[in-house]
């Protein structure tokens, strides 16, 4: 069985090779033809071409077959098995195709019609049989070689598609559908507020089952669109402006052109709780979340600023671990073309940015997912 | 009075909506069902004329009721709210004309804004109408919408509708105390929209005139449309003679 024939390079399309080896049978005669011309010799240059390109058509032809039939056995042949069969296998083929040259050509050698059939064939084998058995070990060194270019393009393949898997993985195992732990903490404040205000408690469980919805529909897609992303982050931020009960000045703006940017899923929404778990919370008095997205040449710029208490000092702010999956999964989607930082505006204010190359949603992908307006 | 039947075949389900509809003074349960074929019975016997549907009970589903009761003949219809977990068949309740669709679990306000769209329909007299998707109304305007914002299902009526701005390849349609991003040119819903109650102001909005308290002029001859909210939409020199032409008409 081959495999890998998408790897076989063009020439050894049986066309091209046979052809491609009369070819050079031919240049030989004219060489042959040029050289005895200029010794003085003055014969018909129609001898020449026949025999020469007779003979490469044969051996192009035998070549092409022994490869057809033995091509993986060549490639993959041990010295034994090169010593015990192909030496054999070239003085054989080499008298074959010499037999029947002698056999087809019977006006040759020239001017001399006594001679029997093998009393030809013997001077023929003499002059060239050496050269014969030469063009077959072309041919095999031609094919082992073919099968070294294989392997190793099979193996580039390969390596190519498992890194495309791996980071696949990575990315699913990245894209968090929700967090948990935000996930039991809105449970936990709906049965606590299930005592105080029954209302709240109402309210709060259907913002939380309109995120979980939006989240499974979602389902695999890594890259979503920026207003699909911010639609889940207003809902999630309508969530917690009801948690802490006005304390929080929400703002979003995201330009119009942006809306059909492609982000990865669930970009936004750990940054934001971030925020919120690391500032806002730990503030008592008035504080700010703003979140901005515009575009930047062909990048596009998110940017979630919130007060709290800044960051703290000596703590490594990257440690956070929602924090730090965005930037691997920025990484695994982008390379070094995204970049991500959070940095300390003032003693309160903390700022992360994250810039990415500016991608859009096509046209299909757009129908595909809307429900649309009648 | 209008008189409600509740189907679903969770108990709780129904226990939630009857509690709910307690505070609803004008609301009155005739009667509750668990089944397909229960509610169809019911129906025949009750006929009320509200109908809260859940889509999936174990004998057949919601669509299916609707179908065998249209298939009946003369009585009037039920008005139908379908009561779901299930936001695919949205657009498929849409289209056979059903009142709304709550998504569960919903709010008890998102319940009144249901049920005061009944009273709307009771009020102008209009008999419910169960159609196959097939036979739309014949209407040249649009009159209500279908959408999904926010991981909510809206049908809303574009008499909500207040102002709709262009953003680029989307539509922002503000209802007032919210507004809703949808992928959709100006143009195209213009076209759908009635030009009696709906007027382009300009390349990116429309307005709708019963919202619209006055139109402004500007200093340098461009002009904004006011609101009865006090909301500002801007309006280009080109649709100004429109514009004053139709407000004298209403």
């Amino acid at each position: 069985m081959r495999t890998g024939r998408d790897n076989l390079p063009a020439f050894m399309n049986p066309a091209i090779f046979i052809s491609s080896t009369v070819l050079v049978g031919l240049l030989f005669a004219f060489q042959e033809w040029i050289s005895l011309r200029h010794m003085g010799y003055h014969m018909a240059a129609l001898i020449f071409f026949e025999s020469w390109g007779f003979q490469f058509l044969v051996w192009g032809t035998l070549c092409w077959v022994l490869w057809r039939f033995l091509g993986d056995w060549i490639e993959s042949a041990t010295v034994k098995a090169v010593l015990t069969i192909f030496l054999p296998l070239s003085i054989g083929m080499s008298l074959a195709q010499q037999m029947l040259y002698v056999f087809i050509f019977h006006n040759l050698p020239l001017n001399h019609a006594e001679m029997t059939y093998w009393q030809r064939l013997s001077v023929y084998v003499y002059a060239e049989l050496l050269d014969n058995i030469l063009i077959f070990w072309c041919a095999f060194a031609l094919f082992r070689g073919i099968g070294y270019y294989r392997r190793f393009r099979e193996q580039e393949q390969a390596k190519a598609g498992l890194e495309i898997q791996l980071a696949n993985a990575q990315l699913a195992a990245l894209r968090m559908q929700l967090n948990p732990h935000f996930l039991f903490n809105a449970m936990n404040s709906i049965s606590s507020l299930m005592r105080s205000d029954v209302d709240a408690a109402d309210t709060m469980l259907e913002q939380l089952s309109c995120l979980l919805r939006l989240s499974l529909e979602r389902g695999e897609s890594q890259l979503v669109s920026l207003r699909e992303e911010f639609e889940f982050v207003e809902l999630y931020l309508g969530m917690q402006g009801q948690r802490y009960a006005g304390r929080v000045r929400q703002s979003v703006y995201c330009d119009p052109e942006l809306y059909d940017a492609l982000v990865p899923s669930m970009l936004l929404q750990p940054i934001v709780e971030n925020a919120y778990v690391h500032g806002i919370a730990k503030i008592e008095s008035d504080s700010t979340l703003a979140i901005e997205m515009r575009r930047d040449g062909n990048r596009l710029r998110i940017c979630v600023t919130n007060s709290g208490i800044g960051l703290k000092p000596r703590s490594n702010a990257r440690s956070g671990v929602g924090l730090r999956n965005i930037e691997s999964r920025l990484k695994l989607h982008y390379g070094t073309d995204a970049t991500f930082e959070i940095a300390e505006l003032d003693q309160r204010n903390v700022k992360v940015s994250i810039v990415l190359p500016l991608q859009y949603l096509t046209e299909e992908e757009a129908s595909l997912t809307r429900l649309g307006a009648r | 009075m209008i008189r409600a039947l509740l189907a679903d075949d969770e108990v709780l389900a129904r226990q939630k909506l009857r509690q709910l509809l307690k505070n609803v003074s004008d609301v009155e349960i005739v009667g509750e069902c668990s089944t397909a074929s229960e509610t169809i019975e019911l129906v025949q016997l009750t006929d009320p004329q509200l109908l809260f549907l859940d889509i999936r009970m174990s004998d057949m589903n919601g669509f299916d009721v609707l179908e065998r009761l249209s298939a009946d003949g003369d009585r009037p219809l039920p008005h139908v709210i379908f009561v779901t977990a299930n936001d695919r068949y949205a657009v498929r309740a849409f289209e056979i004309h059903a009142i709304d669709y709550l998504l569960k679990p919903f709010t008890p306000e998102r319940l009144q804004m249901a049920v005061e769209r009944v009273r709307e329909q009771l009020v102008k007299g209009e008999p419910a109408q169960i159609a196959s998707p097939k036979q739309q109304s014949g209407e040249q305007y649009t009159t209500r919408m279908v959408f999904k914002s926010r991981g909510r299902i809206l049908f809303l009526s574009v008499d909500d509708i207040r102002w709709i701005e262009a953003q680029e390849n989307y539509v922002r349609i503000c209802t007032g105390k919210d507004s809703h991003l949808l992928r959709e040119t100006i143009g195209s819903l213009e076209s759908r929209l009635d030009p009696n109650s709906f007027l382009r102001v300009h390349r990116s909005a429309i307005v709708n005139l019963h919202y619209v308290k006055e139109v402004k002029n500007e200093s340098d001859g461009d002009a904004t449309v006011v609101l009865k909210s006090g909301e500002q939409v801007p309006m280009s020199r080109s649709y100004r003679a429109k514009i004053q032409k139709s407000l004298k008409l209403h």
